[in-house]
This record gives C-alpha cells, structure tokens and sequence, in this order.
C-alpha cells in the first residue's frame, strides 16, 4: 500500500496535471482576502464551496494521470483493484487535507479577518472545507473511467453531480420533498451551519453530528464506487 | 519440457459474442508460443485470461508450478511514463512487493542485459518506442517471471526496434522464461516462435503453417518490352499486374511455377528483360497469410 501511494503521488506530480486547479483555488484565496476585513465564517463558507468544486477537478487528474497502458500495469503489479483504487483516495484525501488547512490558515497567518479568530472559529472552518471536500471526491469518483467509458461524460457527469449539490440547497426549500433530501449530496447542511454569526463561542452538538452526516455519507458513495467497479471489471 | 499451466475448456463470452470456445492449450517451460488470427478473433481476451487478468465463463486453469509468476505488457505501450527507468522500476517492483535491495540487484541485472544501463537516469518520455517498449518488458520481468504474457509487442515498432525486441524475448527465453504473444509480424514469427495457435471462429489450433516452406510457386517481377511478351511465354506465367513505365516497356508482377521458373527467367534474360524480384511462395505461407 505504501509503495503505491508512493507511486501515485510521484507519478501525479510529475504530470502537472495538479497546477490549474490549484492555481485557481490560491487565486480564490488571494482575491477573496485581498481586502480587509473580511466576516470570518461566512468567509470559510465560500472557500470551502470552491475547495468542493475544485476538488472535482482534482480527483478525476488523480484518476487518470497514468494512461491507461499504465494502469493495466500497475495493476498487474498490485494484483488488487480495490487496493489500487484505495491508495487514489488516500491521495485525493490528503491534497484535500492539505487544501483545508491552507484555506483554514491563510486568512489567519495574513490576518485578514475584522474580528480576532478563536479555535471554534478554525475547527469549524477546518471541518467545512475537509467534509466538504470530502464528500466531492467521494461523488466524482462515481465519473472515473472505471466506471464511465466516454472521457466526455466523465466532465459532464461530475459538472452535473457538483452542481446539483449546489442547488439542492435553493430546491429543498421550495419543490424537493423532504424524504428526497436525504438521498441528496449534504453540502446544504455545511452552507447551513455556516451561516451562524462570528460570535459563535462553542461548537452545538447538531454541528457534528451533521459533519459526521457528510462524511458518512461520502464514505458510502465511495463504497458504492466500489461495488460498481467490481461489477464493470473484469480483473 | 514440462507444462507450467494447462488451459482447459475455456469458453469466454464478450457482448454476447463467443470469442473463445473450449479452448485448450499448455504452456510448456522455455517456448515462446504465438497466438494468431484475425482482429477481434479473441486473441488478447485468451491472454488476459492466461495472465488472470480476465475470468473464463467456463473451463479450467491449472497451474503446475505454485507461486506460478505471470509478468503481462499490455498491448497499448504507455504512452507517458514520467520517471527514469531506474526509478519506474523501482516502483513497480516495490508495488509487487520486492526488497528494496533485491530490487536494486534485480534492476541492474535487467538494464545490462535489455541495454539500457546508459540512459538509466534519462527521462522514459524522451525514449523512442523500442526502448519504452523494453522498458515495460523490464518490468515485467521483475519478479523473475515464469510467464511472460505480451500483447502485441512488436506493434508500432521500427524494423530495428522490432529486431531489438525479437532479441529480448529470444534472450528470455534462453534465461528461462516462457513466452506467449499476440502477433501479426511473421518476421518475429519465423524466426523466435516455437509453436503457433490460430485462433478461428472461437477454436485454437496448434498450425504448422511456417514450418513447412516447401516451395511451388514464385512471385516474379520484371521489366520487359511488349514484343517478348509472347504467346509461348504467356503459358507459363499468370500475370498479376502489367504497368506501363514508358513507350514499348512494362513492369509486370506475375506467378510462375516453381518447375517453369528456370527456363521463364532464361527466357526473359535471352530477351534483354530486367528482373526485378523473385520471391518463393510456399503453400502454407499463402494459407497463413490469408489469416490476418
């Protein structure tokens, strides 16, 4: 496991194929805080709205940086389609990691926020961007091609999934039932709890259980991703 | 030679399509085996099946050697590899679970002897389609490989590059290893294979179709005037093409039998005709080639 996420971190370096993504999630840094000051919860809500669509972007590169000669040969090498495709998460996860706690201490390092930041203010910042973050790799792997065949509906298919999230949070107040939403992507419960007013000074307990909601439910789509690709493979 | 692995009854079904039916076949120590046949004839699908890269909907694989280690090149050369050989190497052994010191002994045994050992620490990207070739035959082989599956290998390739590898897996074999192949070049076929399998309708079949170079007939090709081109001369050949190349001259390609070649070519060169080429065709080559 380690010499293939090894491999899978080297080999996605080396493509470069990371530098627009990032590019433009430092630009969403940079101009979001470039004046001050800046609210600082609502602030983190927007980022972490961008680290959700870019991590989109993210994901299907690390999926498909080795061409797919290679990948029949890696997996050869691995002999685990399971454990292969494990590792691609665990790198996708750690550049999401990495992202959220950029995106957490920027603002504080370059203090552009008017009001002075407690560690509730960080954690929920840090958690907003890392479960949402989360829950957009876990959606976009559903486009990888091992699942989808056609390079075309692979970005079409995860322009659809993030932008559907998106609008759950507009549709669930007027034509969604209620039952539906469950089944839906829960970055409305993020944009929700992120709307509390910066004088916040402890964490509700809801506020957790509802991140532990996004990641849970981001763990079973990964787990689905699983289960179909066993069904299309034939290794 | 002993058997590494028995094929038995394989039956495999692709878009509702029988590609391979009831096939059997062994895959002997030491013998570079070549699978033939049209495109689409199911050729890769037996080889992943082979490399377990593929499961048969029926039948049976028995291995008599256990740990049996398969090394399998895909078909697609990869097309970007961004690493030195060295370290390319180095992952996809660390990958299958190698040492890193068995590794590291294993890796220079192989650049000496596949030729590389110069461009070790030079960027695959900047090789040419032989040398990255032999580069992901190297890591097939890493495991000291009992069974090397390779699709295709000579596809793409320039006639010194598929010389180049005609060497490798001549090389292999001699180390040991077993080879199986998909293939259309009959260059690597005359000169490397062991033992050919045509794959028809489903059915593998072992074929002698190179073994036997009987001659009966000749392909020949010359430049002559238009008057030597007499009734008497016309009995003993079929001409295939007549091109004119100027006024009262004519390339022509023709067939002529094996028995009346000698006194045609007199004839010919009595007359001040210009011979071209003169190739043998043997029976089985004009069966063979009609499988591709």
């Amino acid at each position: 496991m380690t010499g293939l996420l090894r491999y899978h971190w080297s080999s996605y370096i080396r493509s470069h194929r990371y530098i627009p993504p990032l590019t433009l999630f430092i630009l969403t840094l940079v101009v979001n805080y470039a004046y001050k000051p800046n609210p600082i919860i609502a602030s983190y809500s927007f980022t972490a709205l961008m680290l959700f669509l870019l991590m989109g972007w993210f994901t299907i590169t690390i999926f498909h940086a080795e061409d797919m000669g290679q990948q029949q040969i890696t997996l050869m090498h691995a002999k685990s389609q399971t454990l292969y495709h494990v590792s691609l998460i665990f790198v996708c996860l750690f550049i999401a990691f990495c992202l959220s706690v950029l995106s957490t201490a920027y603002p504080i390092v370059f203090d552009t926020f008017g009001a002075s930041v407690s560690p509730i203010h960080g954690l929920l910042g840090f958690l907003a961007h890392f479960s949402l973050a989360t829950l957009s790799i876990s959606l976009c792997v559903l486009f990888t091609r091992g699942i989808v065949r056609k390079k075309e509906n692979t970005w079409w298919g995860v322009l659809f999934v993030l932008v559907l999230s998106i609008a759950v949070v507009t549709l669930k107040k007027s034509i969604l039932p209620e039952a539906f939403i469950w089944f839906m992507p829960p970055l409305h419960l993020s944009l929700d709890m992120m709307s509390v007013e910066d004088t916040i000074t402890s964490i509700p307990s809801l506020f957790y259980w509802q991140f532990g909601w996004i990641f849970l439910y981001g763990a079973v789509v990964i787990g689905l991703f699983f289960i179909l690709l066993r069904k299309k493979q034939a290794f | 030679m002993h058997s590494l692995m028995e094929l038995q009854n394989i039956t495999k079904q692709f878009k509702g399509k029988q590609v391979i039916q009831e096939a059997s076949l062994s895959i002997l120590a030491n013998q570079i085996v070549a699978l033939i046949g049209k495109n689409g004839c199911g050729k890769s699908t037996l080889l992943k099946i082979i490399g377990g890269l593929a499961r048969p909907d029926s039948g049976r694989i028995i291995k008599h050697k256990q740990p049996l280690k398969i090394g399998y090149v895909p078909e697609v050369t990869p097309s970007s590899i961004p690493f030195t050989p060295e370290q390319y190497l180095l992952h996809m052994g660390t990958i299958s679970g190698i040492s890193k010191q068995q590794l590291l002994d294993r890796i220079d045994l192989l650049l000496d002897l596949f030729q590389l050992d110069d461009v070790r620490q030079m960027k695959i990207n900047s090789f040419s389609k032989g040398m990255k070739q032999k580069v992901t035959i190297m890591q097939a082989v890493l495991l000291e490989t009992d069974v090397l599956l390779l699709d295709e290998p000579l596809s793409g390739l320039d006639l010194k590059a598929q010389k180049d590898v005609e060497e490798v897996l001549v090389t292999l074999k001699k180390k040991g290893v077993s080879v199986v192949l998909t293939c259309h070049e009959t260059n690597l076929l005359e000169q490397a294979t062991d033992k050919v399998l045509l794959i028809k309708d489903g059915e593998v079949k072992e074929t002698n179709f190179l073994q036997n170079t009987e001659n009966y007939k000749n392909r020949l090709v010359f430049e002559v005037s238009a008057q030597v081109l007499t009734e008497v001369l016309l009995k003993y050949i079929m001409i295939q093409q007549k091109t004119p190349l100027e006024e009262d001259l004519y390339k022509i390609e023709a067939i002529v039998h094996q028995e009346y070649t000698d006194h045609v070519l007199k004839e010919l060169l009595y007359n001040d005709a210009s011979i071209k080429q003169l190739v043998p065709i043997s029976r089985s080559q004009e069966a063979f080639y009609q499988q591709f």
